[in-house]
């Protein structure tokens, strides 16, 4: 495809390369919104972005965050989100490098923020099979920051997260914090006052091809860098196959072509949110436009 | 006789060994690789275990082996009282053999087609899944002429290594973008094997059947 | 060849489908999930879920329902929506109902046709239902109209006359007791699926055989 017109999409920062994925005086040739951009490391915490085109270059904004490099390709992006979780001191901070995802970004917010699908894609670990309930949450769209948050989310899981040694009723807490970038808070198991901050940071590109990146913020004193980055792939990687197998792999806004539930709120709230913002960029309705 | 398996869960390869284990009911220990991002298994101090770079290994009683496939023959030689995983006569001990080297072969282009797709691997994806395509098809024409002869297993009546070790990378084939349409005989024999008993699913591989 | 929309098509060998699976077929470039019950008919129905698309070929069967995959929403044979575990006590409003295609079985293949009406032309008529084998399916990676042609000249040895009993269907009389009926199925513009079965006193000693030539046909179109 051809770089997108979308203003919608371009003034977001996106993730290009994970921290460490390129060595010092090294880089790497990516692509956002269908836009080949060369990343170059330059130093030990620095890098160079920029959009190429042909032999032409043109030099993008940077930021190094959340384990990430982000860039953006528009002149007024909405800005990054904060996310204190990332400045605890004792907090165990890890990126899962990054993986591909032949399917719209929005597919993969959309599965981040659902609870249904615990028993069937992560049983026994984020799910059991005799309790599928998801019990009512509320959404908010929080006009200040301009995120769609939902909060009072309970679920059933056996085995919650690296740590767990049982079954717990965790409580979440999900953010929307862009049309591309989503994040949840989990009760620690082994400390309920805290939360887990896990992310999901997407790399659109191009419509319907993502890469994702997947920092996260825990606190857990015994597990391995190996063991934390493990649990998370496997949870991802059973996730990729749904994310694969969706038809049309282009999100639809049209209310009627998918039928949501009461356990849908979230991804209802999303929808809403994405049609107002007028994004055209891997929605299906907008592809004749 | 302590069992360690060096060991990543998202690895088709590790995979075939933790199948193996399970089904002969061996209790072992696990050594968390951090493959992805951190290519542990290029490490020095790994290297030193497999030169190769390579997991899975197994470690049993001061042995170090390297290969799924090796490892799958010497849990079966070693530990399956029945002989029925790794048959030593004549008639089924070859073929055995034969879709074992298949397995780390020929079958061994569907990974790197998912490396490619899931881990952003550099290589040339339509030649790794023409290849895959390829091998997928001869096993579907084998497990066809096993059907018309009334059975179900790559070799003889029960399953043995040769399925164990093939069956990771034709279930995991959508993660490299490869489809099962075109082979429905794969797709039955891949229903039975889920259906064995202490079978276990692997990220990928759809729990429920 | 074009894939009319009222034309009956052969996508899958009866024996083939296993009780209690859902297969994933293509037909005309579309995703067509191909399920069974624990007992019952072969079913044809979109590759859809109408909850979040997922792909019903991926999902599970219980009893005589299929089950998605994702989250679990139970559809009963007539496509409609019984359970949704999310929420155990509500029962799914009618408007839930996955998208289903008439399917027949005949002579041991499972026809579909993507236009649900009655339009159109019937299943081909070769006879009573009983006494025919499965061969195989094959998979072929070529457009429809040049297998069909290969088909037409092809040799699948001591061979009679080959003549087309549907527009996508072709009968070879192999000597005075052997038939074999070839079903055409136009998966996109770059592959073909074939499903043969066979009818005659030699049809179930010679499917092996039969299977090897077939085989030896896909390979003969690639290489053209």
């Amino acid at each position: 495809m051809t770089v997108t017109t979308d203003p919608v999409a371009l003034n977001q920062w996106v993730p290009c390369a994970w921290d460490g994925q390129i060595p010092v005086g090294g880089s790497l040739d990516t692509m956002i919104f269908g836009q080949p951009i060369h990343v170059q490391r330059t130093g030990e915490d620095s890098y160079r972005v920029a959009a190429v085109d042909g032999t032409t270059e043109r030099e993008l904004p940077v930021q190094v965050r959340y384990t990430c490099v982000f860039t953006t390709l528009g002149d007024t992006p909405r800005p990054l989100p904060e996310i204190a979780e990332f400045d605890e001191a004792d907090r165990r901070i890890t990126g899962c490098g990054n993986v591909g995802v032949n399917t719209s970004p929005y597919r993969l917010v959309e599965n981040f923020l659902d609870m249904a699908h615990f028993a069937f894609i992560h049983t026994d670990v984020l799910g059991a099979l005799d309790q599928t309930e998801v019990l009512a949450y509320r959404t908010e769209h929080r006009k200040e920051v301009d995120e769609i948050w939902a909060i009072d989310c309970t679920f059933y899981q056996p085995a919650a997260s690296k740590a767990a040694t049982g079954g717990q009723l965790t409580r979440y807490v999900y953010r929307v914090m862009s049309p591309f970038s989503v994040m949840l808070y989990k009760n620690v198991v082994t400390d309920p006052s805290r939360n887990d901050a896990i992310c999901v940071f997407i790399q659109p590109k191009r419509e319907t091809e993502c890469l994702a990146y997947m920092p996260m913020a825990i606190v857990d004193e015994v597990s391995t860098v190996g063991d934390l980055i493990d649990f998370q792939q496997s949870i991802f990687l059973q996730d990729r196959v749904i994310l694969e197998n969706q038809r049309p792999a282009l999100l639809p806004l049209d209310p009627t072509s998918e039928l949501p539930t009461r356990a849908d709120a979230s991804s209802i709230a999303y929808r809403r949110w994405l049609k107002a913002m007028d994004i055209r960029f891997g929605i299906l309705e907008k592809q004749a436009a | 006789m302590a069992i360690r398996l060096y060991d990543y869960s998202l690895s088709g390869s590790c995979y075939k060994v933790r199948l193996m284990l399970g089904f002969l009911g061996l209790e072992y220990e696990r050594v968390q690789m951090n493959f992805y991002p951190g290519r542990q298994h290029r490490s020095p101090e790994f290297r030193e275990i497999n030169p190769l770079g390579q997991i899975p290994v197994l470690e049993e009683d001061g042995l170090r082996l390297r290969d799924a496939q090796a490892i799958l023959c010497h849990l079966a030689n070693s530990h399956d009282a029945s002989g029925e995983w790794l048959p030593r006569d004549a008639e089924r001990f070859g073929p055995v053999m034969m879709w074992l080297m298949f397995a780390g072969g020929e079958l061994m282009a569907a990974s790197a087609a998912r490396l490619h797709d899931a881990l952003g691997y550099e290589l040339d994806i339509e030649e790794a899944r023409r290849k895959a395509r390829a091998a997928f098809r001869v096993l579907d024409d084998h497990l066809t002429a096993r059907e018309i002869a009334g059975a179900r297993w790559i070799v003889g009546d029960t399953p043995t290594i040769a399925d164990v070790a093939c069956f990771p990378y034709v279930a995991l084939a959508g993660d490299g973008g490869l489809g099962h349409e075109e082979y429905p005989a794969l797709r039955n024999w891949m229903r039975d094997f889920r259906r064995l008993p202490r079978f276990r699913a692997m990220s990928g591989i759809p729990e429920f059947i | 060849m074009s894939v009319a929309r009222e034309l009956w098509t052969g996508v899958a060998l009866d024996d083939q489908i296993q009780a209690a699976s859902s297969n994933p077929v293509i037909l005309d470039g579309q995703a067509l999930a191909v399920w069974r019950g624990e007992e019952g008919p072969v079913r044809v129905w979109e590759d859809r879920c109408p909850h979040r698309g997922m792909r019903l070929s991926f999902g599970f069967v219980r009893g005589e329902t299929l089950r998605c995959i994702y989250h679990g929403w139970t559809y009963a044979t007539d496509g409609q929506c019984l359970a949704i575990p999310a929420h155990p006590t509500l029962a799914p409003p009618k408007t839930i109902c996955a998208s289903t295609y008439p399917s027949e079985t005949r002579y041991g293949i499972v026809w579909t046709k993507l236009d649900g009406g009655s339009n159109g032309a019937a299943l081909p008529d070769l006879g009573p239902d009983e006494g025919w084998e499965p061969v195989r399916s094959l998979f072929v990676h070529a457009a429809a109209s040049p297998v069909l042609e290969a088909l037409l000249n092809c040799d699948l040895g001591q061979q009679g006359p080959v003549h087309m009993v549907a527009e996508n269907a072709a009968e070879v009389e192999i000597g005075p007791e052997l038939r074999v009926l070839v079903a055409v199925h136009a998966m996109d513009d770059e592959r073909t699926a074939l499903h043969a079965v066979a009818r005659g006193p030699r049809a179930a000693s010679e499917r092996a055989g039969l299977a090897r030539r077939l085989e030896r046909l896909r390979d003969d179109i690639e290489r053209a």
